[in-house]
């Protein structure tokens, strides 16, 4: 498998500047080492405030770590373009998608981007928008004028006109039905394959991880408390916090479990 | 205790009215937790709101009665009525953040139901959340929208209501505290002649707090099944798809 991602090390802390009191630094991320392989599905989970999105944003290059390093191994010339090599599809599409612009001409515009005027226009379109299931009659909508799942799939499509290596899902799944969840769950498969993406998924929500991800990274208090393959973390958790995190989710929690939680209060 | 006997909610649109939900019989019984399952739209939340009369006459049109202790609520005045969801009926919704005024400090919400600083503390504490000394200074827009549904929740507690409608109680919150609503619901109907209606899409909870649960979807509701029924119930057409789809990402 090759390596496309390798993070060494990475510590990301802010200051709190206020002018009342003294100035001080706290710590987000601790010493977090990984790797990713190419075409690997990653999954990370933990709760709120553990730090999960603020790795995702250090990844995709928004943040800037404090110390450490990540080091990106791509295989295309991504310097002359304009697109980012790294996609992330957030949660609130509703607020990203362009009010003004019709759907299809927001991905033609991505496509352009890309590709430089050098590929068929339609065919592209044509395919992506087949492969993430996003119906002809929606194309010519505007972003409110779409359902939240339709949103989504308008989101996606965009990204994979960039033609990224690596995508970062953010919460795909929450507030969606059981059966909106498993289309989904299926779709990043599919383009998993189809596109030959690599992916990160972000979700505190283990019984999805568990179908998509290839391995799982747990997070707690700012640093990877676990990883391991599906079978490990599901099998056999090491972890105290893995185990309490499993029990959660499967609603198994006495009230003494609950330790893990004192530090949650405000 | 709560009989439902609702034919037909209707939405008035200026071009037509449109069906919500055909057909909602049910009884609840004392010391029991009845849910609702249902997909996004499928109406659940407005089939909640419709049982104390919460909808808006403008636009929505109830045709049936609910009885709660054999007293019709919709024929009840407006004083009657809002005393019934004052003392017996509660609710904990979703978007428990909108249940409060935002220039009222919580310390208003508390002690309108409650006079006993060691329950409600034992109730904040229960819910990892900050004692009233502290809790009371604030105003609703400082919490976040999981303790508001908390606070809703533990507000619900304090008037010691006979029935606790919660829709969504574990769409907005972790894992970690919906199983605190867990333990605290079951807690719950056990006492006095207390029961729960629960409205959720979170089937895994459903399947662990109920004692009967039905399924809404295409205006209709099922029947209530015992939860090893409803598990196992292959010959409704209307729960074949969302146990089909549950059941893939469960295995």
């Amino acid at each position: 498998m090759n390596k496309l991602i390798e993070i060494e090390n990475l510590n990301y802390t802010v200051r709190s500047n206020s002018l009342l009191s003294n100035a001080e630094t706290k710590t987000i991320l601790k010493n977090i080492s990984l790797e990713i392989g190419t075409n690997e599905i990653i999954g990370i989970t933990g709760e709120s405030g553990s730090g999960k999105t603020t790795l995702i944003k250090l990844i995709a290059g928004i943040l800037k770590p404090s110390s450490g390093k990540i080091k990106f191994v791509l295989l295309k010339e991504w310097q002359s373009l304009k697109t980012n090599p790294v996609q992330i599809l957030f949660q609130n599409n509703n607020e990203i998608l362009n009010p003004f612009r019709f759907i299809e001409d927001i991905v033609e515009e991505a496509i352009l981007l890309r590709n430089k005027g050098k590929i068929d226009i339609d065919t592209e379109k044509q395919k992506i928008f087949g492969s993430v299931g996003f119906k002809d009659e929606l194309r010519k909508r505007k972003g409110f004028e779409l359902s939240g799942g339709e949103q989504q799939r308008a989101a996606l499509s965009r990204i994979l006109a960039a033609k990224p290596e690596l995508l970062i899902l953010d919460e795909p799944f929450s507030a969606q039905d059981v059966e909106s969840q498993l289309n989904l769950l299926n779709l990043f498969k599919k383009i998993n394959e189809e596109y030959n993406l690599t992916m990160i998924c972000v979700a505190h929500n283990l019984k999805i991880l568990r179908k998509l991800a290839d391995r799982i990274f747990v997070m707690y208090n700012g640093e990877i408390v676990e990883s391991g393959s599906i079978e490990d973390i599901f099998n056999s958790p090491k972890n105290d916090y893995t185990k309490f995190l499993l029990k959660c989710e499967n609603y198994n929690l006495k009230y003494d479990d609950l330790k893990f939680k004192t530090n949650l209060t405000i | 205790m709560l009989q439902v006997q609702i034919e037909e909610i209707t939405i008035k649109t200026p071009a037509q009215n449109r069906v919500l939900l055909n057909d909602a019989f049910f009884n609840i019984g004392e010391n029991q937790i009845f849910t609702i399952l249902g997909k996004n739209g499928s109406g659940k939340s407005t089939f909640a709101k419709s049982i104390t009369g919460l909808l808006d006459e403008g636009y929505y049109s109830v045709y049936g009665s609910v009885y709660f202790n054999e007293r019709d609520i919709f024929s009840l005045s407006i004083e009657e009525l809002l005393k019934l969801r004052r003392d017996k009926i509660k609710y904990v919704f979703q978007d428990a953040m909108n249940s409060f005024n935002h220039l009222k400090k919580l310390k208003y919400y508390f002690e309108l139901l409650a006079k006993n600083k060691n329950e409600i503390d034992d109730l904040l504490g229960y819910f990892l959340l900050p004692d009233s000394e502290k809790l009371f200074k604030m105003y609703p827009y400082e919490v976040s929208g999981g303790m508001a549904q908390r606070i809703s929740f533990v507000l619900a507690l304090l008037s010691k209501p006979e029935l606790i409608i919660l829709d969504e109680p574990t769409s907005g919150i972790d894992s970690a505290i919906a199983n605190l609503f867990l333990l605290k619901l079951k807690e719950f109907v056990k006492q006095d002649k207390n029961s729960v209606l629960l409205i959720t899409q979170d089937i895994l909870f459903a399947e662990k707090v109920s004692d009967k649960i039905a399924y809404l979807s295409n205006n209709r509701l099922s029947a209530f099944y015992n939860v090893k029924d409803f598990l196992n119930k292959k010959d409704d057409p209307l729960l074949v798809d969302f146990l089909e789809a549950n059941n893939q990402i469960k295995a």
